[in-house]
């Protein structure tokens, strides 16, 4: 490259609990550049913008500015060195008003005093090169929308005088006119000398804004290149890489009618559902792909009765609505149960015994009028722990001694227990050895074969493919595609993913 | 493997507290030993009579214990007491005691409506309740005392001796049979601990955590209205702040005796044995002519050091 890198890193690996997150991560990007980074879930991303913005210190590895080595101490270090970063989650703080969050770090002052009056100042000009003269200074952060609290957000980044700005999905919850904001802002930083590292999950975006683009995948920088040296599918290979994972048992061949279990039909929550419509046959592992966010875990929940005021029509079964709490949902003429993604404060109550766990859902059926009969208790217990093959000293232990993998099938076994209709799974297999996941897989398609209908979040592709009998991938709270047999390949979830539509394919 | 057998640490609490007591009864008999001479500690009567004075104080704490477990607090013991009591001498007759009782009833739902549904916070919305009866019994009584005796069912239930033991004492352990039974052999028991460890976890395994906590704060003010009854009999009569001492001794006694003051963990043998801690500690304290002022220092300095080792052994045992 023509000069020295605003910044560099050499070498760089973090990990998390013996888990890999970043291994040997050279990257460096320039000043008066707009960089985009790019991969899948869980590539990297989010941990190299933090190691950048200080938030977290590498392992090993080092990180350059300006050539010269540093090692931050803190996000302060890092912004003292002009690198600013916009995480995902916002940063303001919702009592204070718009000025005060602008200049939370460093407020003007005058005899030692907050200088409200420069403040306000200071704030009306930063959001006037944001665009939006229509917030009033003094307005508290929490009366603001969604789009106005980002673009303070913005605001706020722009006031520390960033060399290199970090924008993390910046654009997600913007309307329209607010990101030709962004575009207009990003153009004159980059003619101003700021570097700009760009993640977003819309491929026109990283088009129309970034000069270069780096590709993740599973902690790895796999390439670095200009706009334009690579298409979109070339791109999209080199996101998903080729890594053997889990085997799979057999697919049933397809069958193109299936008695509907679950029938939705525009299904709308707030703004994370925007009219989901699917049919959810009898027996059939039905696949839902998408990044991260993109209403899947809604979905689940507000088909478990979790979400109070859902819109649209659902019907289970023969003509049952959507049930209004989890213990209608267990209960309803059609049971149906739910693999929380979270096991440890969702799925589980950890410090309970494995046998307490196990019959948490299925209390009733070891218990007449409301009184437990040990026999029957004990018989369902060890009938769960056989059935799942969990690897437990006693029952009697709590459930936090287990492994992950186990404790997983303990959240299994508690809802095989109320022999459900429609399993809901969140990513079942999130954080556990792969020989669990065989077991669960093969567990699936058992249940699927007895006539049971499985909804499947994933985030790791290889497994819809593997195990999915079709697969729906949800984009901005909607179905942007089904898939069916042959045509579930990586490449088409993922362009799906990124909603691009018949481009890569 | 090793075949030594080990204290569960379930156990643990249950053990100290038997241990502390222990320790109580031999300091006491050593101390009346050598002051008079007698050993009024060991003798069935007094203890006899230390339980049935007790027992109003197991009574509260077995339901206090049941909104323990849930991992909310019930503060509203003192008024529903009173007010219970007050009812019930009011009302007088064959209804009092049913009529005391009604009164835990309402409070009950109350407390678990507003913890449950509204989600106040039940430290709040238990002491703001509190304050609402004590209200109401002023505003009722005009700050006279009407009618105020207890009838004879209250006096017996409260005073009177079967086989030469207090019957107070047969409603106190009858009281903890129930408890026990509910805790450990029915549904509710079970959704009572597993919505205390963890509620959304148990809310998303189906559970109706609303209902369960409603039927813990029911519990505990149906205690309490029982015990306001019998210490109504036991006084003969009914009066304000008559509960005012009852509910930190039932919140310690719940926690002496091992239950998690956040919920999801404790037995009731813990709760029964902590109870009965209390109380010796009590008459051993007056015995010793203590003054008041270090009565309450003694006692206050016992609960927060038994505490500290209860917080030590789990810290160590996780």
């Amino acid at each position: 490259m023509q000069n020295v890198p605003i910044v560099e890193l050499s070498d760089v690996a973090i990990s998390f609990a013996g888990v890999k997150a970043l291994a040997g991560v050279d990257f460096a990007c320039h000043a008066g550049s707009t960089h985009a980074i790019l991969g899948e879930n869980g590539a990297g991303k989010s941990t190299l913008i933090k190691i950048i913005s200080g938030v977290l210190k590498p392992d090993t590895g080092t990180i350059a500015v300006n050539g010269s080595k540093v090692g931050f101490s803190g996000p302060a270090d890092a912004a003292d060195a002009g690198i600013v970063c916009m995480f995902q989650e916002l940063s303001l703080i919702p009592d204070l008003s718009v000025a005060d969050n602008v200049s939370i770090l460093r407020p003007p002052r005058r005899f030692g005093l907050i200088d409200r009056r420069a403040q306000i100042a200071r704030t009306e000009e930063l959001l006037a090169r944001v665009r939006c003269e229509d917030v009033d200074p003094r307005a508290m952060v929490r009366d603001l929308s969604l789009s106005r609290r980002q673009m303070v957000e913005v605001a706020k980044a722009l006031g520390r005088d960033p060399k290199v700005l970090i924008l993390d999905e910046a654009t997600s919850a913007l309307t329209q006119r607010d990101v030709e904001t962004i575009y207009g802002l990003l153009d004159e930083l980059r003619a101003d000398g700021v570097c700009s590292l760009f993640i977003s999950h819309r491929m026109h975006e990283v088009e129309a804004l970034c000069d270069r683009l780096s590709v993740f995948r599973n902690g790895q920088h796999v390439e670095t290149f200009a706009k334009g040296e690579r298409s979109d599918a070339e791109i999209v290979r080199l996101m998903i890489g080729r890594d053997v994972t889990a085997k799979f048992p057999p697919k049933p061949p397809i069958r193109a009618e299936r008695a509907p279990a679950v029938r939705l039909d525009d299904l709308r929550w707030e703004d994370r559902l925007k009219g989901v419509s699917l049919t959810l046959g009898k027996g059939e592992i039905l696949g839902i792909g998408g990044l991260d966010g993109q209403g899947q875990k809604e979905l689940l929940l507000a088909l478990f009765g979790v979400l109070k005021g859902t819109k649209g029509t659902v019907t289970v079964g023969d003509g049952d609505g959507l049930a209004t709490s989890p213990h209608r949902a267990k209960t309803g003429k059609n049971r149906i149960a739910l693999i929380p993604d979270d096991r440890k404060t969702e799925g589980l109550m950890l410090s309970l015994s494995i046998a307490d766990n196990i019959v948490a859902a299925a209390l009733d059926k070891v218990a007449s009028g409301g009184v437990i009969d040990p026999g029957r208790l004990d018989a369902a217990v060890r009938d769960g722990i056989a059935r799942l093959q969990i690897k437990a000293g006693s029952p009697a232990h709590a459930v936090r001694t287990l492994s992950g993998g186990n404790q997983q099938k303990v959240v299994l076994a508690k809802w095989l227990m109320i022999a459900p209709d429609v399993i809901l799974m969140n990513d079942p297999t999130r954080g556990i050895d792969v020989g669990t996941k065989q077991e669960i897989f093969r567990m699936m398609r058992t249940l699927a074969d007895e006539g049971k209908s499985i909804l499947f979040y994933s985030s790791d592709y290889a497994e819809l493919i593997g195990c999915a009998d079709r697969v729906i991938v949800l984009y901005d709270g909607r179905v942007v595609s089904e898939l069916t047999g042959e045509a579930i390949t990586e490449e088409a979830i993922v362009a799906a993913s990124l909603n691009l539509k018949g481009e890569v394919a | 493997m090793t075949t030594m057998p080990q204290i569960r640490p379930d156990d643990r609490p249950l053990l100290i507290a038997f241990g502390f007591t222990l320790v109580i009864l031999v300091i006491g008999t050593g101390y009346t030993l050598s002051t008079t001479g007698t050993m009024p500690l060991l003798q069935p009567s007094y203890l006899m009579q230390q339980l049935q004075i007790g027992s109003f104080l197991g009574i509260c704490a077995a339901g206090m214990m049941l909104v323990i477990l849930t991992g909310h607090i019930d503060l509203s013991i003192p008024w529903t007491l009173t007010s219970a009591a007050m009812v019930a001498t009011s009302v007088g007759g064959p209804w009092a005691i049913p009529a005391g009782l009604s009164v835990g009833l309402c409070v009950g739902l109350v407390n678990g409506f507003g913890v449950s549904v509204l989600r106040v916070p039940s430290m709040i919305f238990t002491l703001g309740l509190d304050t609402v009866l004590r209200g109401l019994m002023v505003a009722r009584t005009g700050g006279f005392a009407p009618q105020d005796t207890a009838t004879p069912a209250m006096l017996y239930l409260a005073k009177a001796k079967l086989l030469g033991v207090p019957v107070a004492l047969f409603v106190w352990i009858a009281v903890s049979l129930v408890v026990t039974f509910l805790l450990t052999r029915t549904t509710f028991g079970r959704a009572l601990y597993a919505t205390g460890t963890k509620e959304r976890a148990a809310w998303l395994s189906g559970i109706r955590t609303r209902a369960v906590v409603t039927g813990a704060f029911l519990g505990s003010a149906l205690c309490a209205a029982l015990a306001g009854v019998l210490l109504a009999g036991y006084s003969a009569k009914a009066y304000q702040g008559m509960g005012n001492s009852y509910l930190l001794p039932a919140i310690a006694a719940v926690v002496l005796g091992g239950t998690h003051i956040l919920g999801g963990r404790g037995r009731y043998a813990g709760t029964f044995l902590g109870v009965v801690l209390i109380v010796l500690l009590n008459s051993i304290l007056s015995i010793m002519q203590m003054p008041e002022a270090f009565r309450q220092i003694i006692y206050g300095a016992v609960i927060i050091g038994m505490l500290l080792i209860y917080g030590r052994g789990t810290r160590v045992s996780e």
